[in-house]
């Protein structure tokens, strides 16, 4: 009963009704956009740090965070890779030794870090610097020569396609050995200390070089189908593997820097979700507390007539609900047009910097995309439900106080 | 590129050729009297022992160094160098062992085992890098050589070795060449290439005399060729040869000693 | 009686709603000058904390250094240019640097050696105040050094330990000297935490056999944007024959990331501005509509179209201006708390490190002339914009429409 009073009280003032749900609607359009603004630049971000050479998920040495080294290596990757295969959220894992080496040409040489994969199991989704490439092509053969280089080191060591380099690391006996290989790909992130220092070289001649077996490798990245599941695969995989020399660190372990940045972008983003929602809460209280003030005489004689003070705080209430439940459906449906747009096509911001966006381009999507996850889409609703009742509280209860007679003497 | 004692050892056994009559044209195809001889000497390398004083200039476009050495070497993969001036330098030494490179610093006394990043740094500011020290280049297995010439040149006989490194060699060059004095077979010069075949180093010896009962070249020189002006200079002063070392004398522990 | 003092009576005269009103304004408008102080101060937060901890606003280095870094390209008689600096309103600071080998027992890494001019460098960043343990520097303790956090791991040492350094001097001898190590680094960013080694100048010039010169000197001024180009110019004309570039263009990676939160925040500020214009558009709706009866009235006793319509825009005025002396008398204090204590995030954000910036998790916000100016400026637009509407509705409606308006 209380329902259908309120509900037609509500639109015996279309127009009150109208600009309040209508405030309601575009509160929930903004906070949508600015959740889904939000989720899908740093899906992205995530995604692509995770190109830079440790997955979303890292199986490591233990320590080796810390202290990076060629002395730390996983044995058994294989079955490890295996392993970790089976769990239904990883769409990939891969095999990678890392380290430091010393890179020479006749005019010079500097030292460096090197990415030694498996050609055949990487492409340029997993791997920036296979992406990246501008010039040749990655090397074909895991035991082979090749070598994929960076335009700055290409500079500095007078290098071309085709072109040796000599590279000389620690072995795992602590010999200091050197291999030839050959320039099969340059590649350019646009950051010069990438540019400058980070080579990719086949994974089975690097371990020949080093003494590694078959078997042995410095980390396992592991890449997810969606990286918000990174915190359970992780916890996952800790319980499946149970070696004491192993660690499995997540992205926000091994790539700190953006985690860091993820983060406070989050926090900024929350922030102003509060904000948005306070607006929107102080919209609805106005409206409610402007229609309480009109209809005092209305309320009066209501309760003049027998209605229970209680039911008119309910009656308000509801009111408030139901602006708020129209004002919501109202803003779902200005909403979703404009999602399909941004989620298929989007804004492409690249115009706005001028100065070339090779910095860091590889790294930043300047293309602004929505992309909403069930969990922030049902959390957004159902905040700006909450709102609405808080907001319409204070008007009910008011208006439930007033004695008749008080309410009857007010125009 | 190599020991300097690898060129003393090439210039003995040169000098061991030349004064043997018998070693006189044995009928061999050029590609291998090429062989043997690079392979002799990287063999006769190897047994041979050395003690000796020299002096080092260095002459850079920055500083103009000039320093004072003595030095000893086993085999080819054993051998010892020690800073005698100037005094503030005095004691540094440098240890050859394998493969393995250590450097005794006198001031702090502390020995340092060079790690792979560091072979590329420059020896004691020369033009010879830490890697060049140790590289165990062998000639004949590292490189494809042919004689491109054999004639007068400077009012010399020499015998021009062109070298190519071998598609799996881990040497930056693109090729080397090497000429000899064809007489007494001793270097007259090393001439480094890049890939691109442009010229980047050269090594020259010169002032050929007797030391320690062989006749070898005192001098030699190490010239970048992009950068006129510098080298660094190796004067052999006094040698001895096939003096007995004991093997446990190229120690870490021998660095620190005095004598 | 003019149009305004019954406006103003008006306004009185309905307390309630005007209240209600002109409350709704106030907030949207607190919230604007809030939130662009809050951004103020996270952008200024970020540059300082990447400027301020070690690149400095400017830098000047020899011609060739950063594309080559080499011992031997310096700035001639950096003295000299740092008082010509200093004279012209800059702090600036010199610094030497080298490139060696850190070793500790049997643990090596590559050093970044850098030798730090004690009394000037305060003045231009505030590493010294970035110790994680032990202290900085010393003049007095010329073998006293502080490295970097991963550095210290690399070499498994602490505050205490010895390490020793090997480099190539200038004169091409072999330097090399033990050091203590003094103090540690809190995490400044990845190339200074992996090799820094920070000394005195002093002891590096001894080192290195480097009486004179400097490779980098490092300046500090503003740090708002439309100055930067200008500084920049100014200080090249001050140095010449130097390389001079400002903070943007020596990273421009961090740029980037500061300009695209810009962008971000752009659009969040488009985001909260377009929400607060719907409540402040909300409220002046509701306003004059529920007022219509007696506009109808007023229209009827011979009040003319224009004389409604200007009398419903005083009000707007004046409850708008009432809304913005409400913000700033309650407001202003609320964010200046803000701005001297800080919004604590640790629950949210623990401090972290951005790209080579390291966050603190307390965001300060400041207020500038703009968090003052944008609030007030847009809650008269907006109230004026909301207005028209339903002033032009309350003109043109007949007196009789109106008593009868539902």
């Amino acid at each position: 009963m209380v329902n259908k009073m309120a509900w037609r009280n509500l639109w015996r003032r279309k127009r009150r009704t109208l600009i309040t749900s209508f405030t309601v609607a575009f509160g929930t359009f903004l906070s949508i956009s600015l959740t889904a603004m939000g989720d899908y630049a740093y899906t992205n971000i995530i995604n692509r740090s995770t190109t830079m050479g440790f997955g979303h998920i890292t199986i490591e040495p233990m320590g080796y965070n810390d202290t990076p080294g060629l002395d730390k290596k996983i044995t058994d990757v294989e079955s490890i890779r295996n392993f970790v295969l089976q769990i239904p959220e990883v769409k990939s894992a891969l095999v990678r030794i890392v380290g430091q080496a010393m890179f020479a040409s006749a005019i010079k040489n500097i030292g460096g870090t090197f990415i030694a994969i498996d050609p055949a199991k990487e492409n340029s989704e997993r791997n920036i610097f296979i992406s990246s490439i501008i010039e040749g092509f990655l090397f074909e053969e895991t035991d082979g020569r090749g070598v994929v280089i960076g335009t700055k080191m290409a500079k500095k060591l007078n290098l071309r396609i085709g072109k040796k380099l000599i590279y000389t690391v620690t072995d795992i006996n602590g010999e200091i050995v050197s291999e030839i290989t050959r320039v099969t790909g340059i590649f350019k992130t646009g950051v010069d200390e990438v540019d400058g220092s980070m080579v990719l070289l086949p994974i089975d001649r690097i371990r020949a070089t080093l003494g590694y077996k078959k078997d042995e490798a410095t980390i396992v990245p592991i890449y997810t189908n969606d990286q918000r599941k990174t915190g359970k695969v992780r916890n996952v995989i800790n319980r499946m593997i149970e070696n004491p020399e192993v660690e499995v660190l997540t992205w926000n372990e091994t790539q700190p820097e953006t985690a860091g940045f993820i983060t406070i972008d989050r926090g900024m983003n929350y922030l102003i979700q509060i904000l948005l929602g306070l607006l929107i809460a102080a919209g609805i209280l106005n409206t409610m507390l402007m229609n309480v003030l009109e209809r005092t005489r209305e309320f009066g004689i209501m309760m003049a007539v027998g209605m229970a003070p209680a039911r008119l705080v309910r009656l308000i209430l509801t009111e408030s609900i139901w602006i708020g439940l129209v004002g919501l459906i109202f803003g779902v449906m200005i909403t979703i047009p404009c999602y399909v747009y941004m989620s298929n096509i989007g804004i492409d911001f690249s115009g706005f910097y001028e100065e070339g966006s090779d910095v860091g381009g590889v790294l930043f999507d300047l293309v602004i995309k929505f992309r909403l996850y069930w969990e922030s889409a049902v959390a957004i609703l159902c905040g700006v439900f909450v709102l609405t009742i808080a907001a319409g509280l204070y008007p009910a209860v008011r208006s439930g106080r007033m004695p008749p007679v008080e309410s009857l003497k007010n125009l | 590129m190599r020991n300097i004692f690898f060129w003393l050892m090439i210039i003995i056994v040169m000098a061991v050729f030349s004064l043997n009559p018998s070693i006189a044209k044995p009928a061999e195809s050029s590609s291998d009297r090429v062989l043997r001889i690079l392979k002799e000497l990287d063999d006769l390398y190897r047994s041979s022992s050395a003690h000796g004083f020299m002096s080092m200039q260095v002459k850079t476009a920055h500083y103009t160094r000039s320093m004072r050495l003595e030095s000893w070497a086993s085999g080819k993969d054993k051998s010892l160098i020690r800073i005698i001036a100037p005094i503030k330098e005095r004691g540094t030494s440098t240890l050859m062992y394998g493969k393995n490179i250590y450097t005794y610093l006198p001031k702090t006394d502390r020995t340092i085992r060079l790690t792979s990043g560091m072979m590329g740094g420059s020896w004691m500011g020369s033009h010879f890098t830490n890697d060049d020290l140790i590289k165990e280049s062998r000639m004949s297995e590292d490189y494809d050589a042919t004689i491109t010439f054999e004639g007068i040149r400077n009012r010399q006989s020499v015998i021009e070795f062109t070298l190519i490194p071998k598609p799996l060699a881990s040497v930056v060059w693109g090729k080397i060449v090497l000429t000899i004095e064809a007489k007494n077979i001793i270097p007259v010069s090393y001439i480094f290439y890049d890939e691109d075949m442009e010229m980047i180093r050269t090594m020259t010896f010169s002032d050929v005399k007797d030391l320690g009962g062989r006749v070898i070249p005192a001098i030699l020189r190490v010239t970048p060729v992009d950068k006129p002006g510098e080298y660094t200079e190796v004067v052999y002063e006094k040698m001895e040869f096939k003096i007995p070392i004991k093997d446990s004398f190229f120690s870490i522990a021998r660095l620190k000693k005095k004598k | 009686m003019n149009l305004l003092q019954f406006s103003i009576r008006n306004v009185c005269r309905h307390k309630q709603r005007s209240l209600i009103t002109i409350g709704a304004m106030a907030f949207a408008a607190f919230i604007i000058m809030f939130f662009d102080a809050f951004l103020e101060g996270f952008i200024q937060t970020m540059v300082q904390n990447s400027v301020g901890m070690n690149l400095g606003t400017i830098q000047i280095h020899a011609e060739g250094y950063r594309d080559d870094p080499d011992l031997y390209k310096r700035i001639k008689n950096p003295d000299k240019l740092i008082e010509k600096l200093y004279a012209n309103g800059f702090s600036a600071t010199q610094r030497i640097y080298g490139f060696g080998l850190a070793a500790s027992g049997s643990k090596s890494s590559g050093a970044w050696l850098r030798g730090i001019d004690l009394k000037n460098e305060p003045l231009v960043t505030q590493i010294n105040k970035h110790i994680s343990s032990g202290s900085w520097l010393d003049g007095k303790d010329l073998m006293g050094v502080v490295i970097g956090k991963k550095l210290s791991k690399i070499l498994d040492v602490g505050v205490g330990d010895e390490v020793i350094i090997l480099s190539q001097a200038t004169d091409g001898s072999m330097a090399n000297d033990l050091y203590r190590v003094r103090g540690i680094l809190k995490s400044v960013g990845n190339g200074v935490d992996r090799g820094a080694f920070f000394m005195t100048d002093r002891a590096f010039r001894e080192l290195m056999v480097l009486p004179e010169g400097a490779h980098e000197i490092a300046i500090v001024g503003k740090y708002h944007e439309e100055d930067l180009q200008k500084i920049t110019d100014e200080v090249a004309n001050l140095a010449s024959g130097l390389e001079i570039l400002n903070w943007r263009q020596l990273q421009p990676f961090i740029a980037k990331m500061i300009d695209t939160s810009e962008a971000g925040t752009f659009i969040m500020m488009f985001i909260i501005y377009t929400a607060i214009g719907m409540v402040i558009l909300n409220a002046m709706l509701m306003n004059v509509f529920e007022r219509i009866h007696e506009l109808g009235v007023m229209k009827a006793i011979g009040f003319s179209p224009w004389r409604v319509a200007g009398m419903l825009f005083f009000e707007a005025m004046i409850q708008a201006a009432a809304a913005c002396l409400l913000t700033l008398i309650f407001g202003l204090p609320v964010v200046y708390y803000f701005q001297t204590h800080g919004i604590d995030l640790s629950s949210l954000v623990s401090s972290t490190t951005m790209v080579g910036i390291a966050m603190d998790p307390i965001w300060h916000c400041r207020i500038t002339f703009k968090s003052i100016a944008t609030p007030t400026i847009f809650l008269f637009l907006l109230a004026a914009l909301a207005v028209i509407y339903p002033a032009a509705k309350a003109a043109l409606i007949r007196p009789v429409e109106a008593i009868y308006y539902k």
